[in-house]
């Protein structure tokens, strides 16, 4: 297609979604205008019926928590297809070297590297566990605590270099975390049915307002979801980091 | 619309543009880091801790991380092939 026929193609597009376009802007609510009417619903039953101070937890783990069930899986597969994609004898063996572009300098780690990281991988791993623990008080939950404690990890890689790193996290734990953490959300939905309930409905006992422990349910499902996303993202920067070391004598390098 | 908002997001827009006018790969990824913590700021002014709190852990570590080993590792199989 050339580049004229492009542009005329391009200007009677325009023609035609132009006026549709600046009259949806036109009707937009205005910016921060209103409450939407869901919005203070929500609010109202939050703290009243699930004593629950978070209400994106709320909704994430009660209220529409088959949804996130459903974005649980969406993860592990996502996941599951990497690991198939990706795993090879490749970076395995923790003695395996990196691949380095000929005549590029080779930089040792400063001491002050491996400092700062050993202060700052504990730091880190405690702040991703009480962002997870604390779901349902303030602000995040099982995924931003899992994705924290993950690139926490890669701490451990800065730190103390890939051998280091390879011994500290092991590939068999991390696919038990992931499924197992799914497995544990599975179980919250189907575990009220066994007592004739609803599917993942909230049983437990509620807790205080505004307390560590408040929610029922959802703090399960929560430590749930915390472990496949540590688990995998853990397992997804495994996985891509074993593409920078260098090939295994014998290995096929694939063509493309 | 306050200032700051206002402000953050030209900031995101700017930041966005430039993502896509650096050419050169390997800064790509750090302009993609650098629009993701734009865009953190902006979910924290607009009263969005949890979406915040992804946006920071997912689009300034999580993504520029993985690109930058495809990155790394796409040069030097290619090198290694020239030689």
């Amino acid at each position: 297609m050339s580049l004229r026929l492009r542009l005329i193609l391009l200007a009677l597009s325009a023609l035609v979604l132009v006026p549709g376009f600046g009259s949806v802007i036109g009707h937009i609510p205005g910016f921060g205008s209103e409450i939407p009417a869901y919005g203070e619903l929500i609010n109202r039953i939050g703290p009243a019926e699930r004593q629950v101070a978070n209400m994106v937890s709320a909704i994430n783990f009660d209220i529409r928590g088959l949804d996130t069930l459903g974005e649980e899986f969406m993860l592990l597969a996502a996941i599951a297809g990497t690991v198939v994609l990706l795993r090879g004898q490749r970076g395995t063996d923790t003695a395996d070297t990196a691949i380095r572009l000929p005549g590029r300098p080779l930089v040792p780690r400063a001491e002050a590297v491996t400092l700062v990281c050993r202060i700052f991988g504990p730091l880190i791993a405690v702040f991703g566990l009480y962002i997870v623990l604390h779901a349902t008080v303030t602000p995040g939950g099982g995924f931003q605590g899992g994705v924290i404690l993950a690139s926490g990890t890669m701490l451990i890689y800065l730190g103390e270099g890939y051998a280091g790193w390879r011994r500290s996290v092991l590939s068999g734990w991390l696919d038990a975390m992931e499924g197992g953490g799914a497995l544990v959300f599975t179980l919250c939905g189907l575990g009220p049915m066994l007592v004739g309930a609803a599917f993942m409905e909230n049983l437990l006992p509620l807790g205080i307002y505004k307390d560590m422990l408040s929610g029922g349910l959802i703090l399960i499902e929560n430590l749930g979801v915390a472990l496949a996303v540590t688990g995998g993202f853990t397992q997804l920067f495994l996985e891509f980091m074993e593409e920078t070391r260098e090939p295994a004598a014998g290995e096929d390098t694939p063509s493309e | 619309m306050s200032i700051l908002l206002a402000l953050l997001l030209l900031l995101a827009a700017v930041t966005g543009t430039g993502i896509v006018l650096v050419r050169e790969p390997r800064r790509q990824v750090f302009a993609i880091a650098v629009n993701g913590l734009v865009l953190t700021l902006l979910f924290l002014a607009l009263q969005a801790p949890d979406v915040a709190l992804s946006e920071l852990a997912v689009g300034t570590v999580v993504v520029p991380l993985l690109f930058l080993v495809a990155i790394a590792s796409v040069r030097t199989s290619r090198a290694g092939e020239d030689a």
